[in-house]
């Protein structure tokens, strides 16, 4: 359990410089770091709407962030799930406004479709880095670019709604995900986000597969010499990861937008990553890291408008918060080397 | 025929050596680190925020080559914080490249709003781009064949010139050979007396100076401008032909004119009225075939690499402590 404290403690002073940090900066674009924070506390937490629009940003990122998680405990990076989000929700707009269907089963077949989307995109990566070793990394982003220039392509060129611009026709009313509150875009979404987080964090807590991911992210030898069929596990999990990166997408579409638009969800998928990276890939830490990221990005839209400094400064803060929480291994390391170690090998 | 004719012509080959050149170029500065034994993903951010300050170097001093000078510096400053996470620090390799790159991003794009108050890009401004180098006689040599080696920027020169260079530099001083050592046998280096710290950031500051140079090329090279993310996905680009020519300079060239071809054939595609969604994926399912098409001709030696890799891991780990308080 001090372990656990002492990690925890570890990620929060890391935080703690990165902000620091991100002071500096916004000093340097000259403004106000005290005015940017409390613009941005305003801005996620002000009132019952502004904090509505937190959560429903935490949305996608906590469900990318549940995606990258399953990714990194099974040793492989999904850097794609971006990708993924964009076929995931195109795949869901397109069920929408193509089929009519009961209320209800509209909705869970557009999230299906959303899912095999995602499965689908990663599948070329996946079965060359579990069979030949192909780098994950470069080959998920690399399909990023694609993923993105090809549902534009969807959009514009075969499905766009007439007269409108750069955009699918809207989806019908029975596939939208319910909004729970009547003065926000805050959907159901978010339920689906936190009981993925829980009950992959069970699965990966109580299985026996679960377990084994974990062996082969950590260890993968010992998984090997322990009966684990480590190739094809790798292609599960990273099928697995793009798989809910989609549903991501599909809820993004049937949540809040209810039509696919060109960049309808920009940089979800790495503000998910970064998150699960966070919170050491962990889901149920992801929550709170997401809920982080999300208050951070729901800040950011007053910060355009009350400040001088551009949203993208919570972008610097996000990646400087991964950078300290990297070099901590060497803090880490005089004390207690296996720790230290430990870190970002999940 | 007539139709080949228009695609393909010295036109297109004098383009395709123009957009070679930034790839080329980051490819080879990640060659460096490749060989010395890092995996760098961090180059895609290294080269934007060399595009970025290049601009502001040439608007601030008025000189394009100042300019280039404060694009290189800037990426040298990234290239710096990586080695210092990554080699002193021992940060995951794929996690600080990914931050740097994020931060590149979001830097730039926050930058850009300070300075100038705009979104999006930077025109104008009073930007000085490269000139282009007319070498003399090149008309009277090759005739209507001129423009293949006349009236480039100075960088895709310097571009090509590197490669042989680097072959030398690899085959024929003692950095290049300690950079092998240190990244395929850190043991031998280690035994040699060789700091391993020392090389790696050696090796990633040179990967800087180039990547910085690619970016310059990006934003006062035949544009002059800035736009956000103008790096688009090269430097993850290069880092696919690193992978598969595992960092030597000639098999670099080879994938990078492959890739400059590509580009350079996406843009005249998109003349020919190819959905130009459609044609700007071009680059990037050239760079995944290649990627995937390689691995899986290479498998039995990626095999063997791994193994060799683990095995440097594991000894790195147990060894380097020493090593780090006695360099040299």
């Amino acid at each position: 359990m001090s372990d656990r404290l002492r990690a925890v403690s570890g990620q929060v002073i890391a935080v703690g410089v990165a902000l620091l940090l991100g002071a500096i900066i916004i000093l340097m674009v000259g403004e106000s770091p005290v005015r940017v924070l409390m613009t941005l506390l305003r801005g996620a937490f002000g009132d019952q709407e502004k904090i509505a629009g937190t959560l429903l940003q935490t949305t996608p990122i906590l469900i990318c962030g549940v995606a990258a998680c399953i990714g990194l405990r099974g040793g492989m990076f999904n850097v794609g799930i971006e990708g993924q989000l964009f076929l995931g929700g195109f795949a869901a707009a397109w069920v929408g406004f193509s089929f009519s269907l009961p209320a209800g089963i509209h909705t869970l077949a557009a999230l299906a479709l959303a899912i095999v989307a995602g499965a689908a995109w990663v599948a070329i990566p996946a079965y060359f880095r579990a069979r030949y070793n192909t780098n994950e990394v470069v080959s998920t982003i690399l399909s990023n670019y694609i993923a993105v220039l090809l549902t534009s392509y969807f959009t514009i060129f075969l499905f766009k709604r007439p007269g409108g611009w750069s955009e699918t026709p809207p989806i019908l009313a029975t596939a939208y995900l319910p909004e729970i509150f009547s003065f926000s875009r805050l959907n159901w979404g978010l339920a689906i986000g936190l009981l993925l987080a829980v009950g992959v964090a069970l699965v990966f807590r109580y299985t026996s597969w679960g377990y084994g991911v974990t062996m082969v992210g950590s260890a993968p030898k010992f998984a090997e010499y322990g009966g684990v069929n480590v190739k094809r596990q790798g292609f599960i999990v990273l099928l697995l990861s793009g798989a809910v990166g989609g549903l991501a997408g599909g809820v993004e579409t049937l949540g809040v937008h209810h039509r696919f638009m060109e960049g309808f969800a920009p940089g979800f998928g790495f503000d998910g990553l970064i998150a699960a990276l966070l919170a050491n890939g962990s889901p149920v830490a992801t929550i709170v890291t997401a809920l982080f990221f999300g208050a951070l990005r729901s800040g950011s839209l007053l910060l355009e408008v009350d400040t001088s400094a551009s949203r993208e400064i919570i972008t610097v803060i996000q990646a400087l918060i991964i950078l300290s929480v990297s070099a901590q291994v060497l803090i880490r390391r005089r004390g207690d080397s296996q720790a230290g170690e430990r870190r970002w090998k999940f | 025929m007539e139709i080949l004719d228009k695609l393909i012509n010295v036109a297109l080959i004098a383009a395709t050596l123009r957009t070679t050149a930034p790839i080329l170029l980051v490819a080879l500065g990640g060659s460096f680190t490749t060989k010395a034994g890092i995996f760098n993903i961090g180059l895609e951010g290294q080269m934007l925020v060399g595009a970025f300050f290049a601009v502001i170097g040439s608007i601030w001093t008025g000189s394009a080559f100042a300019g280039v000078a404060c694009g290189v510096a800037a990426a040298l400053a990234f290239a710096l914080a990586f080695a210092v996470l990554v080699v002193t620090f021992r940060a995951n390799e794929v996690v600080v490249g990914l931050a740097l790159n994020i931060l590149a991003g979001g830097m730039t794009i926050s930058l850009m709003k300070a300075i100038f108050g705009t979104r999006g890009s930077i025109v104008g401004h009073g930007i000085v781009g490269l000139p282009k180098v007319q070498i003399p006689g090149a008309q009277a040599l090759l005739g209507s064949w001129a423009p293949l080696i006349s009236g480039f920027t100075p960088i895709v020169y310097v571009a090509f010139i590197a490669v042989p260079l680097l072959v030398l530099f690899y085959n024929r001083t003692r950095l290049g050979l300690y950079i092998r050592v240190v990244g395929e046998k850190p043991e031998a280096a280690e035994a040699l007396g060789i700091s391993i710290t020392r090389v790696r950031y050696i090796a990633s500051l040179l990967c800087g100076l180039l990547a910085g140079l690619a970016g310059a090329h990006l934003s006062l090279g035949y544009i002059t401008m800035f736009t956000e993310n103008m790096s688009s996905g090269r430097g993850f680009m290069a880092v696919a032909i690193l992978i598969f020519s595992n960092g030597d300079p000639l098999k670099v060239l080879a994938g990078c004119l492959l890739f400059g071809f590509a580009d350079a054939f996406s843009l005249r595609l998109q003349t020919f009225g190819f959905p130009s969604y459609l044609v700007l994926t071009v680059p990037y399912v050239v760079a995944l075939t290649a990627l995937f098409a390689l691995s899986y001709r290479a498998r039995p030696k990626i095999i063997k690499e791994t193994l060799a890799s683990m095995q440097k891991l594991l000894s790195v780990d147990r060894n380097s402590a020493p090593v780090d308080k006695n360099p040299q």
